[in-house]
């Protein structure tokens, strides 16, 4: 039996835990042939991965493109947002919504230490509310709400985040999920399209 | 290749043997398979996931710096790899109508109907509500029997902050299933 969780726990409630537990580690079975597939693939990179050293890490999904923004340039990226709406709308907005609003993001980073500031700007005249999803916080909806920044139709927030590539998307009026049109995509196994961001990476520059 | 311990079948894949792994997936893949579909509440999702952990172990095997812990150092990965993919599913979810589990569970081979299935599903569904942070925490503790220094070390979490989530986690699971073993 686990130890207690906690001592103030009744022995009543313990024992719950302890039935809801045991029936938790009745063992598991995934298909037949998953060593087969394994080991397939295991094969395929043998030559690659032994005896050969350093191996290759970075796989064929780490070639998306990477935009690294100084604060400087942030604020050129900013002012430009009006600019490349006029590119990005028509084709976004007829994918994204019968009405077509002019929606496009940015993001953007600032600061050199190890958590940077990322600014992301989203611009859609028509939205009464946009969220910021992405996995720096767990895909959560209400964590990280982008408020009306200045001109209108234009929404911003601010998020530290750590260095490394990050995935994001934004939810409009809390139904509707839109990559950012201005980033590079990345889609994940169930077709769900994101956006990517690097943050510190001094090896990758803008593009 | 049997009675081999992990340090030399990890010996034996690093010297180009890597047909060895597959006796250290076979010695490791049963805690891990249940972890991982605990964790994700799929056995597709569990699939996927432990694929990519053990060539995660494999591509990384040199960097496993004590062969004889092997078991502990793949389950670290497996641990990452299912808060990758508890992540991706957050993002899925947000997306689609989370109905698909109920057709895995009806289509997954080698299940079978429990007696009483209800209980099974309330728990599973009850435990797929929490947060994955807690999810996993009380898995490791409730279900792995790990202590809390072993799931430190694992998780890289500190002690006090796990505690925390494991009785969050209960607390969650006594109230979620009071029903369901009260009547």
């Amino acid at each position: 039996m686990a130890e207690n969780y906690d001592d103030s726990e009744t022995a009543k409630d313990a024992e719950l835990i302890e039935q809801i537990a045991a029936r938790l580690r009745v063992p598991e079975h995934i298909h037949p042939s998953f060593e087969k597939r394994l080991m397939e693939k295991v094969r395929a990179e043998a030559g690659i991965h032994f005896p050969a050293s350093g191996s290759p890490e970075r796989s064929w999904w780490h070639a998306e493109r990477v935009f690294r923004v100084s604060p400087l340039s942030a604020l050129a990226l900013a002012a430009g947002i009006s600019l490349i709406i006029g590119v990005s709308g028509v084709a976004i907005g007829s994918r994204i919504s019968s009405h077509s609003p002019t929606a496009t993001g940015v993001a953007s980073t600032a600061g050199r230490d190890t958590v940077q500031v990322v600014r992301f700007v989203f611009v859609d005249p028509r939205a009464t509310s946009v969220e910021l999803v992405g996995d720096f916080n767990e895909w959560s909806r209400g964590k990280t709400e982008l408020g009306r920044s200045g001109a209108p139709g234009v929404w911003a927030v601010s998020v530290p985040l750590s260095p490394g590539r990050h995935e994001y998307a934004f939810i409009i009026n809390g139904s509707r999920w839109v990559a950012d049109p201005l980033a590079v995509k990345s889609s994940d196994d169930f077709g769900t399209e994101s956006s990517v961001i690097r943050v510190g990476t001094p090896a990758n520059s803008a593009t | 290749m049997k009675g081999s311990s992990d340090a030399e079948l990890v010996a034996a894949v690093l010297a180009g043997d890597v047909e060895a792994f597959s006796g250290l997936v076979r010695r490791h893949e049963d805690a891990c398979v249940r972890f991982a579909v605990r964790m994700l509440g799929s056995r597709v999702d569990a699939d996927d996931a432990l694929q990519s952990a053990f060539m995660r172990a494999f591509r990384g095997l040199r960097s496993c710096r004590e062969p004889d812990r092997f078991g502990g150092w793949l389950y670290q990965i497996v641990i990452n790899e299912c808060r990758t993919f508890a992540s991706r599913q957050r993002r899925r979810d947000l997306r689609f109508t989370p109905a698909t589990n109920a057709i895995e569970r009806a289509v997954a081979p080698g299940s079978e109907p429990e007696e009483d299935t209800d209980v099974g599903g309330h728990i599973e569904s009850a435990l797929g509500m929490l947060p994955a942070e807690q999810r996993e925490a009380f898995l490791l503790k409730h279900v792995e029997e790990l202590s809390y220094d072993e799931m430190a070390e694992l998780t890289g979490i500190s002690v006090s902050a796990l505690k925390m989530r494991v009785k969050r986690a209960c607390d969650e699971l006594r109230d979620l299933l009071k029903g369901v073993y009260n009547g």
